[in-house]
């Protein structure tokens, strides 16, 4: 009996340490060469993945070099590709890269596998997921869709027209993001007396996405939300709806950076907007970088590994890419007049 | 018939090219012929004509200014975020400061053309890169934000000048054409100012008659900066919110505008009546085309494109073939 008892509690204690094995965790102060590459340097979302990747890595004590490169803004996808082929003859552990040169980057980054740089992609992927290890995705692309959904039902009041102000026309994330309102809009009633008439694009410049807005007013009189799931695009809406007094009129919702959204929340030209935390992505993307590296994780599907202060997670299966695999982080901030100021600071 | 110089009936060309524009689409779009649409136009088109009155200066002494949009970008940037610490300055001040900023970064283009002897195509093309990672450098990140504007600049873009024929003329548009008339004036009745054609037409020739090449391309280029400087300015008022990439693409804009506008891009000819309207026209073909049902967003770029080169052949066909009806009615 008490020998039974005790093959009993091996037996416990051998399932709790499988149990524990589940969640990998990462072993302090090796030494890995880290490069945060984004799609181009000199604006804040970016600047603050690299912050939360500084935290990461000092939390981690990597021995190893910690680089924040990038090309400027006017070079962004042929500096990209340069800059990850550099990457690879230094022979960098790991690249984490928010991808903007689409497939075009792909043979590149599988050269940089095949030379033993991981690719860790964060905030925009690898489309077609080749050269890839894993994309740490800021939140399901699926469930923007259904916040985006739910700010302009708040801000039409459940029901009437409104249109989407989009960065460029091939902007994977955004696309999908629409892709996903469109659906969620279509499958549940709630949405019904919603009406999305247009989807325009100001290429994440600021004079464009203000005449788009403009245009987008003028040719649809009954306008009632313009949707700009880009942080230049709602800017610029909120600012042209601003200017031409019609803020009772029409709002303006999407994703938007609180620094620069504040005065438009306060004044009621933008009373909602969404977006995530980017020192929280640097994190997390760093933390997976780290732990694919030293071999803690492999990269496949159903590993979980704990990521620090933000807990555990899990890699899965891209549900927008074949093939490809992701860590989820989620979820967002909705900011409104309540807690913009705070945020804005 | 009496003999019209080309350049005149470049400008009428011109002129019809865009009168059938406005009339094409004044039947494709409901209640385009508004005053709101006049607005709209003229406003977006102000952004842009000071630096094609710049570019033009350029183009017209055979050389092109492709550093501008990046001017544009540091100058709406380094101007705001003065004004954040000196909001009491006066908007004049603030204009030549604007001015002189664009102005100082044109000069650094000038030297390396003008006595540097470096194609301005290479020099320019290495300050477009240039200014814009000082720009990356010197933001650390941090945008500019109409909240720290002083509220004389962000009224700006709404003040109307004045008011015709229930037109409203808005302050920036006045600057902006302002630019052009003074730019204008300069070229045809300046005895300096008409070293730039000279020198265009004939760089060795203009050296034999004892002009300063050298002087001249390096005062055009600084023009053209300060010229930047100013829309930088414009830019900064109108959109309040500037980061990294303010005023990027300005560059092809402004040289659509100057080409379709008739200035020669092998120097010595173009006036600035034809930059304004060649302005005026981009941006009509522009904005009406976001506005036009029939055109999906995926083909504005493409029928852009295909329109100002259509603009283009057809202005200098016209111009030819005018020309020479012109020439046989004189004899």
């Amino acid at each position: 009996m008490k020998k039974f008892g005790l093959a009993l509690s091996v037996a416990a204690s051998l399932m709790g340490t499988t149990l524990m094995a589940d969640v990998i965790t990462a072993t302090p102060g090796q030494a890995v060469n880290i490069v945060l590459l984004p799609k181009f340097l000199g604006i804040l979302p970016f600047d603050q993945a690299d912050r939360g990747a500084q935290e990461a890595a000092k939390e981690l004590g990597n021995t190893g070099t910690y680089q924040y490169i990038g090309p400027t803004p006017e070079n962004s996808a042929a500096g990209q590709i340069e800059m990850l082929t550099t990457a690879t003859t230094q022979k960098q552990g790991v690249v984490m890269l928010s991808n903007n040169a689409g497939d075009q980057i792909a043979p590149t980054a599988e050269a940089a596998q095949a030379a033993g740089t991981k690719v860790v992609t964060w905030d925009s992927p690898i489309p077609s997921g080749k050269g890839e290890s894993v994309f740490v995705a800021q939140v399901d692309f699926g469930s923007i869709g259904t916040v985006m959904a739910d700010m302009v039902f708040d801000e039409a009041g459940g029901a009437g027209e409104f249109a989407v102000l989009s960065a460029s026309p091939d902007a994977a994330n955004q696309n999908a993001w629409i892709e996903a309102m469109k659906t969620v809009l279509a499958a549940d009633a709630k949405y019904k007396d919603l009406k999305l008439v247009d989807v325009v694009y100001g290429n994440d410049q600021s004079e464009e996405s203000y005449n788009r807005a403009l245009g987008l007013v003028d040719k649809y009189p009954d306008l009632k939300v313009i949707m700009a799931p880009t942080t230049v695009g709602i800017v610029a809406a909120a600012k042209a709806m601003q200017d031409e007094k019609l803020c009772d009129k029409v709002k303006v919702s999407g994703l938007g950076l609180p620094a620069e959204m504040v005065s438009y929340t306060m004044n009621g030209c933008a009373p909602e907007f969404a977006l995530w935390s980017f020192v929280d992505l640097g994190y997390l993307t760093y933390y997976t970088s780290y732990l694919l590296a030293t071999g803690a994780i492999k990269g496949e599907i159903g590993e979980e590994f704990a990521a620090g202060r933000m807990g555990n997670f899990k890699i899965d299966e891209d549900p927008g890419r074949a093939g490809a695999k992701r860590v989820l982080m989620g979820p967002f901030t909705v900011y409104n007049k309540d807690n913009v100021e705070a945020a804005s600071k | 018939m009496t003999r019209l110089h080309p350049q005149t009936l470049r400008i009428i060309a011109l002129f019809v090219a865009l009168l059938a524009t406005v009339v094409f689409f004044s039947t494709q779009i409901d209640s385009y012929l508004s005053p709101r649409m006049f607005t709209r136009i003229t406003t977006s088109a102000a952004v842009i004509l000071p630096i094609a009155v710049g570019q033009a200066i350029v183009v017209m002494t055979r050389n092109i200014d492709l550093s501008i949009g990046s001017t544009v970008g540091v100058v709406a940037y380094l101007t705001g975020e003065f004004l954040g610490g000196h909001p009491d300055l006066h908007p004049l001040v603030v204009a030549l400061l604007a001015m002189g900023i664009g102005g100082a970064m044109g000069a650094i283009n000038g030297v390396l053309v003008a006595w540097g002897r470096v194609p301005s195509i290479i020099v320019t093309l290495g300050t477009l890169a240039l200014y814009r990672s000082f720009l990356v450098q010197y933001s650390d990140a941090k945008t500019i934000t109409t909240a720290s504007l002083p509220q004389w600049l962000v009224d700006l873009p709404q003040a109307n000048a004045f008011s015709l024929f229930g037109l409203d003329v808005r302050v920036t548009v006045v600057l902006a054409l302002l630019s052009a008339i003074a730019m204008g004036i300069a070229l045809t009745r300046l005895r300096a100012a008409r070293r730039i054609y000279a020198v265009g037409s004939n760089p060795d020739a203009a050296v034999m008659a004892g002009i300063n090449a050298g002087m001249v391309v390096f005062v055009a280029f600084v023009i053209s900066g300060a010229f930047a400087g100013l829309s930088g300015l414009i830019f900064l008022a109108k959109f309040g919110n500037i980061t990294v990439v303010a005023g990027m693409g300005f560059e092809l804009k402004a040289v659509a505008a100057v080409v379709v506008g008739g200035v020669s891009i092998l120097g010595g000819s173009g006036s600035m009546i034809g930059v304004v309207i060649g302005c005026v026209l981009v941006d009509t073909i522009d904005n009406s085309l976001t506005r036009w049902e029939l055109v999906s967003e995926f083909w504005r770029d493409a029928l852009l494109g295909m329109l100002i080169m259509a603009a283009v052949t057809v202005d200098t066909v016209m111009s030819r073939s005018l020309g020479r009806l012109g020439a046989k009615g004189g004899k």
